[in-house]
């Protein structure tokens, strides 16, 4: 990994070589990264590794021309080619229509996501962890099979009008999946933290083996509409696609969720339940991110859903200069959390007539837009209530769900405190309604 | 077969050497390596293996590999992107005491290879103590050769401005149809130069060209609030330019336009049982999922078991489990032209094969590698470990997995006739399937209702359902060979950390019985 120097000396030399070229505006971005896994299965080391790598990107502009490259090259001959290369696809390159000029100097907060530890791992250490790990699994008569990961990176970019930034950011996870011995069980639990050393592994694989242990042979349901409750992992597989679908532009195209008719969009509307709010902060305590949006917008605290009205959408630069607006400051991550006081999982499940808990949700893709409509299945741990308590595991079931309907004002009836799966703060909901439309045999 | 040299100045020959001349030099340099790269190259490799070796590795094997990529991205009238990319580095794993290690750095010179190496030893000695099971890998051959996928026309030497050219042309030619709203077009080139080296002997040099065209037409009714797309996106191949002049890409171009606006005024499928015939445009993603994935033994060994999934397949199925009607059969092919997983070995220097997965509907083997062959008893691996780039861990993917033919000509005409009450399915649609690859459902681009043997009106938000064995069992047409097409795709994931494959799939269109289809345009 760079230093903020080094960083910003490549980046310098990238644009000292596009101006020389006959570049009129351009950008640099240098991305150093470190990433070290160990990967289990069957109760043992499957792979396990370090790779290290450098991210070298330049665009340029000559009149409204624009040309990329990329390379992870930095040495001097290099740096230049990389530059040159950029403006050659640029001078053969047709007018870019969506061309705005780089980015002036600006000012940014200070980037909290970044632990040395997680940089540098200690092998050893992480060894003994896989080891309680393990042994948890083969107490439990379980086979484990997971994935540790530390991944660390620092960004520079500087542009041509005088922008300069440079932020580092780290990221452990440790994930577990248990199955039971005769495969009729199986359970997932993942945590994931900036600092590898707040991972507290044994608290992972025991959420984990404890969910393979309680979904043991499972009884089959009928497909139909039923209450749910989901737990905030799966939520998290879920809550992208309607994040994703947050765009203005493709709003305002008329090809997103968010178009209304006539042309407009549906910002301003109470499209949700009002105890829904979704918001991005880089500066929030326990998902602390880079402050500043991929574009180079300083990021600060943005509102895009509140007591459940659709507040804002995401403008680019360039869509916010069509529309003659600010481009927004985010979303840089999202912080799903209740307008009022959250409930707890357990209360969740004990005010629970009938109906489902469900731990998480597998190779889910959209099937229409217009509707956020999902399908997908669950997986590693679902649940029959009744009468405000657990009563026994099911099969897993395939849905088809609209997000729209899902998160509806009539749907959500209670929302829980959010745990951080980056780049989500993510909390449990209780549903009305979720609609299941077959029955899936995998455990 | 040999990596064809320096083009550049063959390129310039042709008569284009002024234009030539202020665009293509500095890349074509990049990626011209001469001798001396290659001798710093070689000698990367040997300082790593041999200081592996000295540190206690029983095996070891690098891949020093250089990847370029073009990509241009357009959308209706303007281009969108034109971008390059280039990317060098050095991956070396070894085996101590039983016991994986793995580094990677993208300095490719002795001093980090040595340093690679000490890396790796120390990961896999703090490994070593979870050791329960030392692994072995299968026999190979020790290999010393070059290989290159044959291409006609090198995409890195056509000018930029005839591919844009290209793309504005298919965006003219979709956008002219009336009622298309969208148009976004895009073209990758992928070049991957490899080296391969092992503590055994085996030093293989090989070149791969992939193209990869791709488009997207959207019809948006603004006064309803309504849109649909019709995707094209599949076709990507191992070939050269050849593939986009060659191949008529105008007319799909336009006939995608009229489906999409066809699409947006089609009525909503009634959901039921339906015959379903599916065209090799869609099949591919149903083999891909189904049978790709189902039988890759590491999943069936719970190697995935935290990502992508084990499968329904046990490891002892191999041989005595019937996985669809007699009909079906399926290889695994790493050696089929212009197949996207086709190479001539594989990262751990296994040459390349074609084998039976399943024949006269027996599952009867596995997808290989040289550490999973000898979990099955088999002395020899499939050649199937790949790396998607010099700083991922080698690990099982999918080869190119293809449904054979039937052995006479059967037209999808003929394919049609035998229905009275169903439906035709075509392009990618929604894919999805459970993590033992049991219960899928997946859609179509372009979907239209069969009524007594006869082709009928499209209709939308239709999506098919079923579970692999009830699927593969219910097929009793195959198209004939003049019907065989070869789709795929480009970003398979699998694996944590994260890699995509490519891969392609083969197959005549194919009819299945009394299958089950939603409507997913209700809530």
């Amino acid at each position: 990994m760079l230093n903020r120097d080094e960083s910003l000396h490549i980046c310098d030399t990238v644009l000292a070589h596009a101006k020389g070229a006959g570049a009129d505006d351009a950008a640099v971005s240098v991305h150093s990264s470190v990433e070290s896994h160990a990967r289990f299965a069957d109760n043992r080391i499957t792979t396990s590794g370090r790779a290290e790598d450098l991210g070298i990107t330049t665009t340029v502009w000559v009149g409204r021309r624009r040309g990329a490259a990329t390379a992870n090259d930095a040495s001097p001959e290099a740096l230049k080619q990389l530059a040159n290369e950029a403006v050659q696809i640029a001078r053969v390159s047709p007018v870019h229509r969506e061309y705005v000029p780089t980015l002036g100097p600006l000012t940014y907060g200070e980037a909290r996501g970044f632990a040395p530890a997680t940089a540098d791992v200690d092998l050893a250490a992480r060894a003994t962890a896989l080891a309680g790990v393990m042994d948890t699994c083969r107490k439990e008569k379980v086979t484990g099979a997971g994935f540790h990961s530390a991944n660390a990176s620092a960004t520079a970019a500087a542009t041509a009008n005088g922008n300069r930034r440079y932020f580092r950011s780290s990221q452990a996870e440790l994930s577990v999946t248990a199955r039971s011995a005769a495969g009729t069980g199986s359970g997932y639990y993942a945590g994931d933290h900036f600092d590898l050393n707040k991972l507290n592994s044994q608290h992972i694989v025991e959420q984990s083996v404890g969910k393979a242990v309680r979904s043991r042979a499972p009884k089959p349901i009928e497909p139909g509409v039923y209450p749910v409750i989901l737990e905030p992992q799966a939520v998290a597989d879920l809550i992208g696609f309607l994040t994703n679908s947050l765009d203005a532009r493709t709003a305002d195209e008329g090809r997103s969720a968010f178009s209304g008719k006539d042309g407009k969009t549906r910002v301003g509307e109470a499209m949700f339940s009002e105890r829904l709010n979704i918001y991005s902060d880089p500066m929030h305590a326990d998902i602390p991110v880079s402050p500043s949006t991929t574009e180079g917008i300083p990021a600060s605290r943005f509102s895009l859903i509140e007591a459940g009205v659709l507040e804002n959408l995401e403008y680019s630069r360039f869509w916010a200069q069509e529309k003659t607006c600010e481009a927004t400051p985010g979303p840089v991550n999202y912080i799903i959390e209740s307008s009022q006081p959250p409930t707890s999982l357990d209360d969740m499940i004990k005010g629970m007539a009938r109906g489902l808990v469900i731990s998480r949700f597998w190779y889910v893709r959209q099937v229409d837009p217009r509707s956020i409509m999902l399908t997908g299945l669950t997986r590693d741990g679902l649940w029959w209530v009744e009468k405000g308590r657990i009563q026994y595991p099911v099969r897993n079931l395939r849905f088809n769900q609209s997000m729209l309907a899902m998160l509806a004002p009539w749907n959500v009836e209670a929302i829980g405190a959010p745990e951080r799966r980056l780049p989500l703060m993510v909390p449990a909901l209780k549903l009305s309604g979720f609609a299941f439309t077959s029955i899936s045999d995998a455990i | 077969m040999a990596i064809p040299p320096v083009s550049r100045r063959q390129f310039i020959a042709t008569g284009s050497a002024l234009l030539a001349a202020t665009y293509v030099p500095d890349w074509a340099d990049a990626f011209q390596p001469g001798p001396a790269d290659d001798a710093r190259r070689a000698e990367a490799a040997e300082v790593a293996l041999a200081r592996a070796t000295a540190l206690g590795a029983t095996y070891a094997d690098i891949r020093i590999n250089r990847y370029r990529r073009e990509s241009i991205a357009t959308r209706e009238r303007q281009v969108r992107n034109v971008s390059r990319s280039a990317s060098y580095g050095l991956g070396l794993r070894l085996l101590v005491n039983g016991a994986w290690g793995f580094a990677a750095t993208n300095v490719v010179d002795a001093a980090s290879a040595r340093a690679a190496a000490e890396q790796a030893v120390a990961i896999a000695k703090a490994n070593a103590v979870l050791v329960t099971r030392k692994v072995v890998l299968a026999n190979a051959d020790k290999v010393v050769t070059t290989w290159a996928n044959p291409i006609k026309r090198d995409p890195f030497e056509v000018p930029l401005d005839t591919k844009t050219a290209f793309l504005m042309k298919l965006n003219e030619t979709a956008m002219a149809v009336p009622g298309v709203s969208f148009v976004n077009s895009q073209i990758l080139f992928v070049d991957e130069q490899k080296y391969f080296a092992s503590t055994e002997g085996s030093r293989i040099t090989q070149r791969l060209v992939r193209t990869y065209p791709q488009f997207s037409v959207t019809a948006a009714d603004r006064a309803s609030g309504d849109f649909q797309a019709r995707p094209v996106v599949d076709r990507a191949q191992l070939m050269g330019y050849e593939y986009v002049e060659d191949y008529p890409w105008f007319q799909d171009a336009e006939k995608a336009g009229h489906e999409v606006v066809e699409k947006l005024t089609s009525k909503p499928v009634v959901p039921g049982r339906y015959d379903i015939v599916v065209d090799p445009s869609q099949l591919f993603l149903a083999i891909h999922e189904s049978v790709g994935h189902s039988t890759e033994l590491d999943r069936a060994l719970g190697w995935e078991a935290n990502m992508a999934g084990t499968s329904f397949l046990k490891p002892t199925d191999a041989g005595t489990l019937r996985f669809g009607a007699k009909i079906v059969n399926l290889v695994g092919d790493r050696t089929q032209p212009g197949g996207l997983a086709t190479t001539g070995y594989d990262d751990e220097g296994v040459k390349s094969e074609r084998w039976h997965l399943v024949r006269d509907g027996m599952f009867v083997d596995w997808q290989t590698t040289r550490e999973l062959a000898p979990l099955v008893g088999q002395q020899r691996s499939h050649g199937c470990l790949h790396a998607d780039d010099w700083s991922s861990v080698p690990f099982p993917r999918m080869p190119n997995v293809s449904l054979e033919p039937a052995a006479t000509e059967v037209s999808l005409d003929e394919l049609f006739s035998g229905v009275k009450r169903g439906l035709f399915v075509e392009g990618r649609g929604v894919s999805s399937i459970d993590q033992q690859r049991y219960n899928f459902q997946f859609g179509g681009a372009v979907i239209r209702e069969i009524t007594n043997g006869k082709l009928g009106g499209m209709v939308k938000d239709a999506a098919y359902q079923s579970r692999t064995p009830d699927f593969w069992a219910s097929c009793d047409g195959l198209g004939g060979p003049a019907t065989y097409r070869l789709w795929g795709t480009s970003a398979d994931g699998k694996g944590e950390p994260g890699q995509t494959n490519a891969v392609s799939h083969g197959c005549p269109p194919a009819r299945f019985r009394n299958v089950t289809v939603l409507n997913t345009g209700a809530a």
